[in-house]
């Protein structure tokens, strides 16, 4: 036994020496790429609200998607970053006894189909390609600039989906469907185009849990009506409108919006909490182990509402270069010093922010990668590499001199 | 010397002055200006016609420059990114109803739109530059009015007409969009298009509800510009948005009299003062001459006496109806030889504001009926033939015998009636255009005979629609007319089949136009041309009337077809292959040897370990299988061997290297 053991500290100075520099290797691109991705502030908000049923007896769908519509425009998102879908026409249907209106309670005390609604893909425009197309950014020239989603690296944005849907798939139209798999690949490609910082995908469909399965971009917060083999109920029935009005899920996410304002802080695990599954008649799921920070300190006007912050400089115009330092970088090289300056700042304003994603990258599965990533992260913490580098090479000859002592 | 010099530089600034002076007065006159009217007529089936009409013109840019106070600016980069000279886009909902609201008049010449979305542009590019400008436009306008006229860029659904409408430069594109859901968020972006929106003047009238609650309502966009003339004389970028909508007067009046109504019963609100930025903002109530025609005849009146009664007493002893307030004033139609004129009263909203807001109204103390001026044919589109094969498209057309009245002054053999006719037909629908076949009267004719001019362009499949262009020269005398055309159905690709297949496709509205005859309304003040409304109901348009748009049903396939076939065939597929590889390879004496071999092999060394590893790791006893003694102590026996071989090879290696 002991031979064996000898014979294993034997090889212990190669090994721990591989180790060493396959780290270093490692390290010092991804010091490089998270540097980059953390730098960038959450600057702006978008939000995409999908309705994908046509026909007259899915106007809850269509309500819900307005409902939500109307709930993101009240916390301040402009209509210039809101891409509506609404599948059918609801409000002007010939079966609408309450022309260009549309509700989603039977009280009829709020018509969501007010005078300014803006949509911008409607009809037979709500396929999955045009939906695949406004995420990924990959339209025809001609495409005017109100249908895309003109977000970028610092963008929040909510994707809101309701429908029919099943085992990982979501209908369009009753006749085409979007598949997790299409999904995740989607928000894969908007994470490699940096299109944007975090996603928050909200689905009231059935079994709506089965969409997020194959997703695995960082930054994706998803939240379903039901989990896999559940069904999306609807809230009421309206007998003037003589259909369904809205979803439960729906229903009890605008109950919670409906008491905050543009500036309250209410966050994101507070909404999550909110759901009663006795209420809901289903299960809310969460999906969180992508997502980098807390949810308690997040408050949900990151996603449903619009930051407007406000970014204190010496000069003007400082700020908008500072922002876009990359661009900036290659238009005026001379602007070095000040950019860099504008940087520190930055991250001097938002250092939780950027620790939070150090410890979000982490959140893998497998045992040996995560303790993997905790050396890296704690590297990543240390003031310079090189000390920790020299420290190593120090290190080093005592522990060969050791092992070889031990063999002897 | 220098007197000279001096009187030289004296002429010189006032050569100068002078000049500027002009300048000065020409770029005065060419002003931005917008002006707002609201036509309403009561129609004879109890309705009212809401007519909207706004008008904002800009200057040329070579003198005006690029920079407008009131024009909007969306439309101005539209027209100069795509060259457009000239270009209407209507959104409508309902149909027309020729019969009861009027076929002889501007309002349903010019303003009677097909259901659903219709565009046509004329571009100012060369020729083999039009494609591309009509797609990035229905581009454009299909981001501005949040509207999928973005589908009139395939080319199977938009047709260059050669003559038969409007222009004959080959520049122009039409195309519709039959089944274009028409509603608020179509109205809200043309409404941002009026300098006030709809917050002040008469566009704060437009509660939405209530304009959507209407039978008809269209509503439109016309756009005309000369800026890319090379001449002095261009105008500029003339916009005109109208929209006009067909209301019924809630009110619980009994049956046969006419409904009275206000602005505030019909649209729910009032107007609280004009547009500050608009030039002229008037009201005008229209009674046309049949109903006052009507009045004459109740009344027995002289003719000489005619209308007088109206005019003079139109507010307060008016014996057929009472407006609430007295108009500006009243404006006659010149009457000439067939037609009696028709009678505008002119408000002005000036004057009105917040705390005195302007309703008009209208009370009726009559019971009243006349009918409207028709066209001299009323024509109506229908299907024949049955099954999912074949049909026909069939185009009727009767006289409604106001051609006789018109053209009474022509000898009844001179006498021809020109129809013109323009119809598009989506590709699946392939027409036989040989098949054409035209009945006068219920008996077939031979088709030269009543065909003045005809160009016909067939489709090609998935490329371009078939496009009919006729000119029919019908006698007067003709009391119906028939045209019929034998198509065959098409099949679509999978994948171009919408998501409702099966409520059928469309077949956009034909154009039916009668160009000799010429609607317009005349008045004798030359001071109305100022105003544009009045100017365009002056202008001399021909009658144009659109027919009902046809639902084919085509054959639709069973949409999971695929998905069937594909699982069925693999199911016979694994049944016939596995069973006959089953025959095939199934040797039963050998596997009788086989299965007799397997009983008499011993358990391993292998599967013992690593059941006694499995049940360590599980915390359990292990429990050794049920087997003989003599098997398990070989077992053993061989373990202590190779781990003694092991330590072995161990204790060799490490002398070896000391």
């Amino acid at each position: 036994m002991q031979f064996k053991m000898e014979n294993l500290s034997k090889s212990t100075p190669l090994l721990s020496i591989l180790i060493l520099v396959l780290c270093l290797c490692n390290a010092i691109p991804s010091t490089a790429f998270d540097s980059a991705s953390t730098s960038t502030m959450h600057t702006n908000n978008w939000a995409v609200l999908v309705c994908t049923s046509r026909f007259w007896f899915n106007y809850r769908h269509m309500a819900n998607t307005l409902s939500l519509y109307r709930t993101v425009k009240r916390l301040g998102i402009p209509d210039e970053r809101i891409i509506l879908m609404l599948a059918d026409d609801m409000a002007c249907n010939a079966r609408n006894k309450y022309p260009a209106q549309v509700f989603n309670n039977e009280n009829h005390r709020l018509n969501l189909y007010g005078d300014n609604v803006e949509v911008d893909y409607r009809g037979y425009e709500v396929t999955v390609e045009n939906f695949l197309r406004v995420l990924t950014g990959r339209h025809e020239t001609a495409v005017p600039r109100s249908k895309r989603l003109l977000s970028d690296e610092g963008s929040h944005i909510l994707l809101y989906m309701t429908g029919h849907g099943g085992d990982e798939f979501l209908k369009f139209q009753d006749s085409e469907e979007l598949q997790s798999h299409d999904l995740a690949d989607a928000v894969k490609q908007m994470k490699e185009k940096r299109r944007f910082k975090e996603l928050l995908i909200m689905v009231d469909t059935c079994q709506a849990a089965t969409l997020f399965s194959q997703l695995q971009s960082p930054g994706v917060l998803a939240i379903g009506s039901s989990k896999k083999a559940e069904n999306s109920y609807s809230h009421h029935l309206d007998s003037d409108v003589g259909v369904s009005v809205v979803d439960r899920f729906t229903f009890y996410t605008l109950a919670f919006f409906e008491r905050l304002n543009m500036y309250d802080n209410a966050s994101l695990s507070s909404l999550f909490n909110s759901y009663n599954p006795n209420m809901l008649m289903s299960t809310a799921y969460y999906r969180t182990d992508l997502y980098q920070r807390q949810l308690e300190e997040v408050p949900v006007t990151n996603f449903f509402g619009s930051v407007m912050e406000t970014i204190l400089t010496d000069s003007p115009y400082q700020a908008f270069s500072g922002r876009y330092s990359s661009k900036s970088k290659i238009e005026k090289p001379l602007d070095q010093t000040s950019r860099e300056k504008q940087r520190t700042l930055e991250s001097a304003d938002v250092p939780q922010e950027s620790s939070d994603s150090n410890m979000g990258n982490e959140q893998v599965s497998c045992p040996f990668t995560r303790t993997w990533n905790t050396i890296r992260g704690r590297m990543e913490k240390m003031k310079d590499i090189d000390c920790l580098v020299n420290y190593g090479l120090i290190l080093m000859p005592p522990i060969v001199a050791f092992s070889s002592w031990l063999s002897r | 010397m220098s007197r000279l010099k001096f009187s030289i530089l004296f002429f010189l600034v006032l050569f100068v002055a002078s000049e500027s002076r002009a300048e000065e007065e020409k770029v005065a006159e060419l002003k931005e200006e917008f002006n707002e009217a609201l036509l309403l007529r009561p129609l004879p089936d109890r309705k009212v016609l809401a007519h909207f009409h706004f008008h904002s013109s800009a200057p040329p840019t070579r003198t005006y420059g690029r920079h407008h106070y009131l024009f909007p600016k969306s439309i101005y980069q539209l027209v100069h990114k795509f060259q457009v000279r000239e270009m209407e886009l209507s959104f409508t909902q309902g149909r027309w109803n020729y019969e009861r609201w009027g076929g002889f008049e501007p309002i349903s010449s010019s303003y009677a739109k097909p259901p659903g979305v219709e565009l046509w542009a004329e571009f100012d590019v060369p020729h083999h530059q039009v494609d591309d400008s009509w797609k990035n436009l229905t581009h454009a306008l299909s981001g501005l009015f949040c509207a999928s006229i973005n589908f009139l860029e395939h080319s199977t659904s938009y047709s260059t007409p050669q003559w038969s409408f409007r222009s004959f430069s080959g520049k122009l594109r039409y195309g519709t969009l039959p089944r274009e859901a028409v509603c608020t968020e179509n109205l809200t972006p043309w409404l941002k298009l009026l300098p006030c929106r709809d917050k002040a003047g008469l566009s704060s009238l437009m509660d939405r509800p209530s304009i959507y609650r209407g039978y008809y309502h269209s509503q439109r966009l016309h756009l005309k510009s000369d800026e890319f003339d090379t001449s002095n004389m261009s105008t500029g970028i003339v916009l005109e948005q109208t929209l006009t909508v067909v209301l019924q007067p809630n009110t619980f009046s009994e049956k046969i009299s006419q409904p009275s109504w206000s602005l505030s019963s019909l649209f729910g609100r009032k107007v609280s003062g004009k547009c500050s930025l608009s030039h002229s903002s008037n009201l005008y109530v229209q009674f046309e001459q049949n109903l006052l025609s009507k009045v004459n005849e109740l009344w027995g009146k002289s003719e000489a006496s005619k209308n007088e009664i109206l005019i003079n007493e139109s507010v307060q002893n008016n014996p057929l109806f009472e407006l609430s307030l007295p108009p500006k004033r009243v404006i006659k139609e010149v009457e000439n030889l067939q037609k009696e004129g028709s009678i505008l009263f002119e408000f002005s909203i000036d004057n009105y504001d917040e705390s005195d807001p302007f309703d008009l109204g209208l009370k009726w103390k009559l019971p009243v009926v006349w009918s409207c001026r028709q066209a001299p044919l009323r024509a109506s589109r229908f299907l024949l033939g049955s099954g999912n094969e074949r049909g026909a498209i069939a185009l009727s057309m009767k006289s409604t015998r106001s051609n006789n009245i018109e053209r009474a002054g022509f000898d009844e053999k001179e006498c021809w009636l020109r129809v013109g006719i323009f119809q598009v037909v989506p590709w699946y629908v392939k027409v036989y255009y040989h098949t054409l076949e035209v009945f006068l009267d219920g008996e077939l004719q031979s088709t030269m005979d009543n065909i003045e001019k005809i160009h016909v362009s067939p489709s090609e499949d998935k490329v371009s629609p078939g496009v009919m262009e006729i000119v029919l020269r019908l006698p007067c005398s003709v009391k119906t007319a028939a045209l019929t055309l034998e198509f065959d159905k098409g099949f679509l690709h999978i994948d171009e089949y919408p998501p409702d297949a099966n409520q059928g496709f469309d077949i956009p509205s034909a154009v039916v136009c009668f160009g000799d005859f010429l609607t317009s309304m005349t008045f004798d003040d030359n001071s109305l041309q100022n105003i544009p409304i009045l100017s365009k109901l002056q202008e001399n348009t021909p009658v144009i009337s659109y027919t009902e748009v046809l639902l084919v049903p085509l054959t639709t396939p069973d949409f999971s077809m695929p998905y069937n076939v594909i699982t069925i065939t693999c199911t016979v597929f694994a049944l016939y292959f596995g069973s006959l590889l089953n025959a095939l390879r199934r040797r039963a004496g050998e596997e009788e040897r086989l299965l007799k071999a397997k009983a008499a092999k011993k358990t391993g060394p292998l599967t013992l370990m690593l059941s006694r590893l499995s049940a360590k790791l599980r915390g359990k006893p292990w429990e050794p299988p049920q087997q003989s003694s003599s098997t398990r102590s070989s077992i053993n026996y061989k373990l202590i061997v190779k781990v003694a071989l092991v330590a072995g090879i161990g204790v060799a290696w490490h002398y070896y290297f000391q």
